[in-house]
């Protein structure tokens, strides 16, 4: 047809009936799609699919992706009609419901599009970016031609089979108009088998309490009990793990030969959920029982209370995730781990979304935002664009912690060995790499659903590379997601895990019980909630945890000596102790190919297959030695100390370890503002000045680099043209890109031109710049931010708190300004003082003629400044007057729905 | 979902009572049902829960949050229609469980449960007041018959069921009228059986008969069922009486509870003119000190009926300890029913418990009359380790001894001897997937597993009649013979189950909830959850 010059095809399943059974959408549209392409056709005709079939965010996303130009999602519309027939819709007319379900799935592409770096749908069209988990070869190379898809699975005839069964649900017509009761996302009786379902949660929970019989046998019974159906029925139905089996042709070893489970639980640590996901109990019992078993806990992206560090409720891992919540110098020189969160595996390209309701005061102190205001992680880091930006940030977080393990949280998708490999290379000492299966409630349905491949395959594929690559001996691997019995602890060991996390499974040992509300603060038992009320609820001890990661810990000792193998380290990497289940019963296994999974490449015998030595040392040549050295009356005894030195470009984060050593010795506090002051001359590397603590005042003459401020902690920084420059310091560009990104205090004077995204994610640094590049105050959530000149385009996008004021002198900032959050401002009196005492310090640092300028004809100025306000922050703001003034004094608290 | 919140707003409110004085002096309803406006904001407390422990709690599986929500948003037609969806009976359970789904909900856990069982009444009820529960006769007979033996909860289901799926379908029971014990062993304060007869009604009026008077065994043997019809089900309850173990038992005035209770129910037949039979021997409470032997629902019904018929007093004797009454004790951790002491209705009105307590022998008057009990006290927890405790004998009046320490399994004589079944380990029919150890022969409920509850026996009579072969698994075995096959099913309807004959369906694997235990000693577990 196209070749007669018809333009637009559209495959329609509305002929459906009796005896037509409707093809697959996405089958449908693909194969079309891609017979187009090899017939050379493919761009004379558009492509537009009507079918009862698509739903869901990940349905149009797939038919977009494989060529779909237009949807027609009909029996979804339709169903509107039923719902709103059905009082489901409350007073919505069919159009307000037919607008709303639209704009919730372009919401749901536009994030879908976002993460995977894409801006617009024409980009998207046809770009098939997805990975096939369980697809035939043939299948894919005929009609998906093109996509990943390393494990096999089914074919067109199971596809067939699928589409009967569910034609048979509707043909002929069911004596009752009840749908079936599909259990997608809720756990059913009768629906689709899910990772946890009642039974297993209750044996976890019983097996981890005492059960007043008196009898420690039970909790090992009941354990028994939970990871048998675990492994053998829930993994075997939907889990590649289930399809592989431990080699039994093996001599086995006595139990008590093998490594004591005390020394396997130092191999755990609970993943990255953060403080404001969990309420503050859940979260520090998840830190107590880590540090008891000698594991490790992980804040997750949200801060921690200082008052945790130095005692049990203390987290070994420090999670850095695009974000920056709460990420000080201190936070940073607490940890035992720092880990930059790339992505994780149940949503993977995704950040974390705090609404604002479970943003309480304690909340907001900690990660340095305003109560009630919803925080919202970016997709990306935006100082990591490359494998070099996240060699500068594992460089950063080195000098901001050099006592620290630096680990890469990556997810498990086609590639991700290659990306671990550069990882290797940036010089971490670690690298997680997290399977789909988890996810909290906290993550979208749909993520949960739809995004993510298992761990097993990356893990593998991860192994693979880093052998290859000899670079496995230098970073330890770690797995995670849905990690739940020690057969899950013993596969992920043979295909190459070091180490191990768990996160929805110590919840459960608490007293989750999978609710799902985790967004909407209402958590029954206390663990993802705020309200003090439910808070209350929270039963859950460390014992429970303790308990039953012991349990695991008992189970993958029980499994390694049928193995014949006495510890971790021998365990390790040992893939020839696994093979491919014969006997899978499942009608859809058949295809399964695991040879990508369990093939391991050749390497000389006796080549390490698990980490064995650090990585090379990196911060040998840091400048901030000689500034410790020369710094040491201030650190050891407060007193003031003066230093002028050179920097050059090759000087990177100058500054980090200087104020990881006050963080060390004097914890936020720092010392008293001006107490070490270093001028310095020259062109600054990348991060000058990171996590800059309180007490530190760096003065350059010169010009820095991208990053410069990084993670600001109450320094001062000042950045000026060296004496007698040339040119016009505000006409040009001192300071790079992404500067002062998630500074969490200090303040800082720019005299010129800053980048792009300057103040990125700010949450309380207080700063001046003479003009910025786009993007500028992205994402802000706190401080204050003064432009005394132009800014570049999207100006304020994303910003939810703290207040920038911009010399407005074109009086065409509102054409550069992103609106979407933010409104302007009257300028009050008391923003008056602020804005002209920050002024008045900018010349005073600087010597900046502008701000001279502006401050001796003030008057005349004033009115040009746009005060630049995010609605939520003055919401929250003024909430806060109104319960200082004692109005809210009694009742509901304020900052409460 | 209901309200979101709501259970931190609304709280439980249970059902109230009637007058304790007021209600021993007849045989109606001893509760007030709740209006809608309150049923409507009990549902809002309902969270629906991600993994809705409630709805794995309830052996029938009812989808709980499903119509938790409907009635909140005042849906009721539709919530009756999602209620019959898994639930042949919903005014049985709504009236008479223990609703194990309350204690399995996820409020339990720190909180009060959603009140589902008084939903679940106000949801069937709405269904009948409102003529939105009628006839619906299956559209196309398959030509097949089934003989269901027994008329309790299991046969009625199994019977609705099968008759569902276009089967001809008889059901023979013994007694005069329909119900098994909810008709003889319940009393009308628990379950006034217009209510049976309203359901048994509209089984009729869909195409199943009953017939009562009819002794399988003796009146008809079950070989010549077995010849007639193409399929039997035995739904023949659990009714060998576990037997009291103690000189005196033959004296006068010493009696099973369900002989007792059988007579108290066909007395109040016969006051309201429906059929009853007459007693060969009356047992009476009336102006009697009686002494109720077993601490379980039978015990209670007996209280009440002692009560009623005016009993000088009522003393129970309970072998075990008595239970924290509220709280979860560590061996029956949520979501299990935790083993507690409830307050029950019979005890409201009257009659005394005494726990740890053990009847050693029974005492005449000398004319052959029970006169005395006598017993001891004991210790322990379990019946494995009930111990008596020295120099602690008692004696009590005792004019009536009920005996109600429950059943040990079917009767093996009769249909079960006829047909020569095979019986399990406890006595039971052994019929791992429902089939009996004769082809064609099935059997579920109380026969099956054991004395158990009524929430039990429906789910039992609904899986009888379609076990195993799923749509699914039918189709494999379609798409192997060819696509010729699978055009001719899609024509005729795939996947429906008017198609799939259970008689000669012998599926291979047990599931794994089939081999339930049964309730504890006298524990018919019949009661409502109160409180």
């Amino acid at each position: 047809m196209v070749a007669e010059g018809i333009n637009v095809l559209i495959l329609s399943d509305r002929e459906v009936g009796a005896e037509r059974v409707a093809i697959p959408s996405l089958l449908a549209v693909a194969a079309v799609h891609h017979h187009l392409v090899r017939e050379g056709t493919r761009l004379r005709c558009g492509l537009v699919i009507e079918s009862g079939e698509p739903r869901e965010t990940h349905h149009m996303a797939t038919l977009i992706g494989y060529g779909a130009a237009a949807i027609n999602p009909y029996l979804m519309l339709e169903s509107l009609t039923d719902l709103r027939q059905a009082g489901m819709l409350g007073e919505l007319s069919q159009a307000e419901a037919e607008d709303n379900v639209v704009k919730a799935i372009g919401k749901g592409l536009l994030k879908v599009l976002s993460k995977m770096g894409i801006s617009t749908v024409q980009s998207y069209c046809g770009a098939q970016i997805f990975e096939a988990v369980g697809l035939e070869p043939e299948l894919v190379a005929r009609h998906f031609t093109g996509t990943a898809s390393r494990i096999g699975g089914v074919g067109l005839d199971v596809l067939a089979r699928e589409a009967l069964e569910r034609h048979a649900r509707g043909y002929p017509r069911p004596d009752s108009d009840l749908l079936p009761v599909g259990g997608l996302y809720q756990w059913r009786r009768d629906g689709e088998r899910r990772m946890w379902d009642p039974e297993t949660i209750a044996l976890l929970q019983h097996s981890v309490r005492p059960n007043g019989n008196g009898d420690g046998d039970v909790s090992q019974q009941t354990y028994d009990r939970f990871a048998h159906l675990v492994d053998e029925e829930n993994a075997r139905a939907g889990m590649l793990r289930g399809l592989l089996r431990l080699r039994e042709d093996v001599r086995p070893v006595p139990l008590d030969e093998v490594q004591p489970a005390t020394e396997i639980v130092k191999r755990f640590s609970t993943g990255g959920m953060s403080l404001g996901a969990l309420s503050p109990e859940a979260h520090e019992t998840l830190a107590v029982a880590m540090n008891r078993l000698g594991g490790r806990s992980n804040t997750g992206e949200g801060g921690e209370d200082e008052a945790r560090y130095g005692d049990e409720r203390r987290s070994a891992i420090k999670q850095v995730a695009s974000g920056r919540f709460g990420v000080t110098i201190n936070y940073l020189a607490n940890a035992d781990q720092l880990q930059i969160k790339i992505a994780q595996g149940a949503k993977p390209g995704e950040g974390g979304q705090l609404p604002g309701h479970k943003v309480d005061r304690y909340i907001a102190r900690l990660r340095h935002s305003t109560p009630g205001v919803g925080l919202i992680s970016p997709p990306p880091h935006h100082d990591i664009y490359s494998i070099e930006d996240l060699k500068q940030l594992i460089y950063d977080l080195r000098c901001g912690n050099p006592r620290a393990r630096v680990s890469v949280k990556l997810v498990a998708e086609v590639g991700v060995g290659t990306v671990a490999a550069g990882v290797a290379k940036a010089n971490a000492d670690h690298v997680t790499i997290a399977g789909h299966d988890g996810g909290t409630g906290a993550s979208p349905q749909s993520s949960i659903q739809s995004a993510g491949v298992p761990w097993e395959i990356g893990l593998a594929e991860t192994q693979q590379t880093l052998l290859a690559n000899d670079l496995r001996s230098r970073i330890i691997v770690e797995v995670d997601g849905q990690m739940r019995t020690g057969r899950d602890v013993v596969v992920a060991a043979l295909l190459g895990a070091d180490e191990f996390g768990f996160s929805t499974a110590p919840l459960i040992a608490t007293g989750c019980i999978m609710m799902r509300v985790c967004h909407l603060n209402t958590c029954p038992v206390g663990i993802a909630s705020q309200d003090p009320e439910l808070r209350r609820r929270f039963a859950g001890t460390p014992e429970h945890v303790v308990n039953y990661l012991m349990l695991v810990a008992e189970h993958t000792r029980r499994l390694m000596a049928g193995l014949g193998v006495r510890t971790m380290e021998e365990l390790i990497g040992r893939a020839d102790l696994l093979e491919a289940e014969a006997a899978i019963e499942h009608w859809k296994a058949g295809g399964v190919d695991l040879t990508n999974v369990l093939t391991m490449p050749e390497v000389e015998p006796g080549a390490p297959r698990r980490r064995t030595e650090p990585p090379p040392r990196v911060l040998d040549d840091a400048l901030d030695w000689d500034l410790i050295a020369a710094a040491r009356p201030a650190l050891e005894r407060g007193e003031k100390v003066g230093l002028q030195r050179e920097v050059h470009n090759v000087h990177r984060a100058v500054g980090g370890i200087l104020s990881h050593e006050i963080a060390r010795r004097h914890g936020s506090a720092g010392l008293p503002e001006g107490t070490i002051e270093v001028e310095f001359h020259g062109s600054a590397g990348q991060s000058f000045g990171a996590w800059l603590a309180s007490g530190v005042t760096f003065t350059l003459r010169g010009e820095a680099n991208d990053y410069t401020g990084k993670g600001l902690s109450g320094g001062v920084l000042t950045v000026l043209p060296p004496d007698g420059h040339p040119y016009l310091a505000e006409e040009n560009v001192i300071v790079g890109n992404t500067v002062l990104y998630g500074a969490t205090g200090g303040r800082a004077f720019f005299r010129g031109l800053a980048g792009e995204r300057f103040a990125v994610r700010n949450s309380d640094a207080w700063a001046v710049v003479e003009g910025c590049g786009d993007h500028g105050c992205e994402y802000m959530t706190g401080g204050r931010v003064i432009v005394l000149g132009r800014t570049g385009r999207n100006f304020a996008a994303g910003m939810s708190g703290g207040i920038a004021y911009v010399l407005d002198e074109d009086e065409g900032f509102e054409g550069r300004c992103n609106l979407e959050l933010v409104g302007f401002d009257e300028i009050s009196a008391d923003d008056e003082r602020e804005l002209r005492g920050l002024i008045a310090e900018h010349a005073q640092r600087t010597g900046s003629p502008v701000a001279e300028r502006i401050l001796s004809r003030w008057s005349e100025y004033l009115p040009r400044f746009v005060k630049v306000m995010p609605h939520d922050y003055k919401r929250a703001l003024a909430e806060l007057a109104q319960e200082a003034a004692g109005i809210a004094g009694e009742g509901e608290p304020a900052l409460r729905e | 979902m209901g309200e979101i919140g709501g259970f931190l707003r609304i709280h439980r409110v249970g059902f109230d009572k009637r007058d304790p004085r007021e209600r021993v002096r007849d045989y109606k309803q001893y509760f007030h049902t709740q209006s809608e406006e309150e049923l409507a904001r009990q549902g809002g407390r309902c969270m629906d829960c991600g993994v809705p422990f409630c709805h794995e709690g309830c052996p029938l599986g009812n989808p709980i949050p499903d119509w938790n929500d409907l009635v909140y948003r005042g849906d009721w037609r539709r919530a009756v229609e999602v209620a019959h969806s898994t639930n042949n009976f919903p005014e049985f359970t709504g009236l008479i469980c223990p609703a194990p789904c309350e204690s399995a909900c996820v409020l339990d856990i720190n909180d009060d449960p959603v009140t589902i069982e008084q939903i679940e009444l106000g949801i069937a009820e709405r269904g009948w007041a409102n003529g939105w529960i009628v006839p619906e006769p299956p559209a196309t007979r398959t030509g097949r018959s089934v003989a269901v033996v027994g008329s309790g909860p299991a046969g009625m289901a199994v019977a609705d069921e099968l008759n569902r799926m276009g089967h001809s379908v008889t059901v023979f029971e013994r007694d005069e009228g329909v119900g098994g014990l909810m008709r003889f062993g319940v009393p009308d304060a628990k379950l006034e059986k217009w209510i049976i007869d309203r359901r048994a009604r509209l089984l009729e009026d869909e195409g199943v008969t009953f017939l009562c008077d009819v002794d399988v065994g003796r009146d008809v043997s079950a070989a010549e069922l077995r010849e007639r019809f193409d399929a039997v089900v035995l739904a023949i309850g659990s009714r060998v009486h576990r037997e009291l173990e103690v000189p005196g038992r033959d004296l006068e005035g010493v009696h099973f509870a369900m002989d007792y209770l059988y007579q108290r129910n066909r007395a109040v037949a016969r006051e309201e003119g429906r059929p009853w039979r007459a007693a060969e021997r009356e047992i009476t409470a009336a102006g009697k000190h009686v002494v109720v032997v077993g601490g379980g629902d039978t015990g209670m019904d007996c209280i009440s009926n002692s009560l009623r018929e005016g009993a000088a007093d009522v003393k129970m004797l309970d072998v075990y300890p008595e239970l924290p009454s509220s709280g979860r004790p560590e061996n029956t951790p949520w979501p299990l029913p935790p083993k507690r002491t409830l307050t029950t209705y019979a005890l409201d009105e009257g009659g005394e418990r005494t726990w740890n307590s053990e009847v050693t022998a029974l005492e005449g008057d000398g004319d052959g009359r029970v006169a005395r009990a006598h017993g001891r006290r004991v210790e322990g927890t379990s019946s494995r380790d009930l111990r008596a405790v020295p120099g602690s004998e008692f004696a009590l009046p005792a004019q009536l001894v009920l005996i109600a320490i429950g059943f040990s399994h079917p009767d093996h004589d009769g249909p079960v001897r006829d047909l020569g079944l095979d019986l399990d380990a406890r006595g039971n029919v052994r019929a791992p997937v429902y089939a009996t150890s004769r082809p064609g022969v099935f059997a579920c409920g109380d026969a099956r597993v054991g004395q158990s509850l009524v929430v039990t026996a429906i789910a039992e009579g609904r899986k009888c009649a379609r076990p195993g072969r799923r749509p699914l698994e039918r189709l494999a075995r379609l798409l192997a013979r060819g696509r010729a096959a699978v055009l001719r099913a899609l024509a005729q309807g795939l996947g429906d189950d008017v198609n799939d004959d259970p008689v000669d369906d012998q599926p291979q694997a047990p599931e794994g909830d089939d081999q339930t235990d049964g309730d504890g000693e006298g524990a018919r577990g019949e009661h409502r959850r109160e409180a």
